[in-house]
């Protein structure tokens, strides 16, 4: 019983605090990975708690639950606090994770569908050029930039990019939306949304959607620097952005323009393929350990209290 | 379907580089001067694009004349509108380079962009 408290407690604390030491770390793909990597964990270990108060005497097997449940109810005293929040538990869990994949599937292929029907339109009056992620150009003054996820995914850039950015920029802005197919962000985008729309409790939660749209333009931002340099993308964003909005709908809202400019204005140069995979190995491992330390903490900080002289 | 898509767009170019109202046959020539094309994909094709309501067409004995409904251009400023002022989020499906900001913001960061010419 205590240490499955100690486990939610544990999995409440990181679903509450980490999402503030995420914002800071420097790599945004190391960001992205430990962000979903923590709303795993925590769910995880959310799940092993039920697991435990379930099963209170740690693996004896459910049928010696139910065995206890059954002799509880005929001596007619009620089945143990534990089993009972346990099972309530594990089943408001698993109705929450159902709900996630109902939804989850839900949007992914009414995105699909929206998706295949914008590219219907825009195909047509488009040219393309050929590619593993094809360019499709359309001819319009104002400079856009936009890629859509599909098989294969396609970045769709207009004629307006060449009049009002030089052939570098041009370059690092095609670059960028590149780095969103290669990187599947319209998936990662979609994850965060379903996961902030459908467990709206924890900041680790409710902020996913919002953190992961920054993390994966910063990402694309990294790989348009790599190739052309920090300047052309900052110029290509400043160009692009102020370039007067088409609807009210479109303004400003939760972009993150301006911590992409900060961060490309502060920018060290960007680290190699092998010590990325290592970061992000080492943040995965930490993002999906860390409730269970959290909890060995909190347990370790509760002895302390309750028996100083123990 | 990757090939019909293509062949869309390829009948498009036909019907906007020359704007008068051509038949199948037309239409045909001036693509099979680089490819071999059947009389019936490329009416199957024409078919499909008068539904999408690319183009229009009037009858001429036994057989449709076709002419596009709008110009490349105004297709295009068309349905790039369509496409980002939908109802339905569209940041949702599409992710882009950089969002449109309000006149306040712009106002910004063109004065941001002032200063880095300025360090130039």
């Amino acid at each position: 019983m205590i240490v499955a408290l100690a486990l939610l407690l544990g999995s409440a604390l990181v679903g509450w605090l980490a999402p503030r030491q995420l914002v800071r770390l420097a790599d945004p793909v190391v960001a992205l990975v430990a962000w979903l990597v923590s709303v795993v964990a925590v769910i995880a270990t959310v799940a092993g708690a039920m697991f435990l108060l379930f099963l209170p005497d740690h693996g004896l097997g459910a049928l010696t639950v139910f065995h206890h449940c059954w002799d509880s109810l005929q001596h007619g005293s009620g089945p143990t606090v534990e089993a009972v929040s346990g099972l309530t538990g594990a089943a408001l869990l698993t109705a929450l994770l159902a709900r996630v994949a109902v939804v989850g599937r839900r949007t992914a292929r009414r995105r699909a569908h929206e998706g295949r029907q914008h590219l219907d339109v825009l195909r047509i009056a488009a040219r393309r050029d050929p590619g593993p992620h094809p360019t499709l150009w359309l001819e319009h003054d104002r400079p856009l930039a936009f890629s859509l996820a599909g098989k294969p995914g396609v970045v769709v850039a207009t004629d307006g990019l060449h009049r009002h950015l030089t052939p570098a920029q041009v370059q690092a802005v095609l670059t960028h939306e590149r780095a969103h197919l290669e990187g599947r962000h319209h998936l990662l985008v979609t994850i965060g949304d379903v996961v902030a729309a459908t467990l709206p409790f924890l900041p680790l939660f409710k902020r996913a959607a919002i953190a992961v749209r920054e993390f994966v333009e910063m990402a694309a931002d990294t790989a348009a620097v790599r190739a052309h340099g920090a300047e052309n993308v900052r110029v290509a964003l400043l160009r692009v952005a102020g370039h007067g909005a088409p609807g009210a709908a479109l303004a400003m809202s939760r972009d993150a323009v301006e911590t992409r400019l900060a961060r490309l204005q502060q920018r060290r140069h960007a680290p190699s393929a092998v010590r990325r995979l290592l970061s992000c190995g080492l943040a995965g491992a930490a993002a999906m350990a860390l409730p269970a330390i959290a909890a060995v903490g909190a347990l370790t900080a509760l002895m302390l209290l309750v028996c100083p002289y123990g | 379907m990757q090939g019909l898509g293509e062949l869309e767009t390829a009948v498009m170019e036909v019907l906007w580089r020359d704007p008068g109202p051509q038949r199948v046959r037309d239409v045909l020539d001036a693509l099979n001067t680089e490819r071999d094309l059947a009389y019936t994909t490329v009416m199957t094709v024409l078919d499909n694009l008068h539904r999408k309501g690319w183009v229009s067409r009037e009858r001429d004995g036994r057989a449709y004349r076709y002419v596009a409904t709008r110009n490349r251009e105004d297709a295009v400023a068309n349905a790039l509108r369509a496409l980002l002022d939908s109802a339905k989020d569209p940041e949702s499906v599409l992710l882009r380079f950089a969002r449109s900001v309000s006149p306040r913001e712009s106002e910004v960061l063109r004065r941001a962009l002032d200063d880095t010419a300025a360090d130039q």
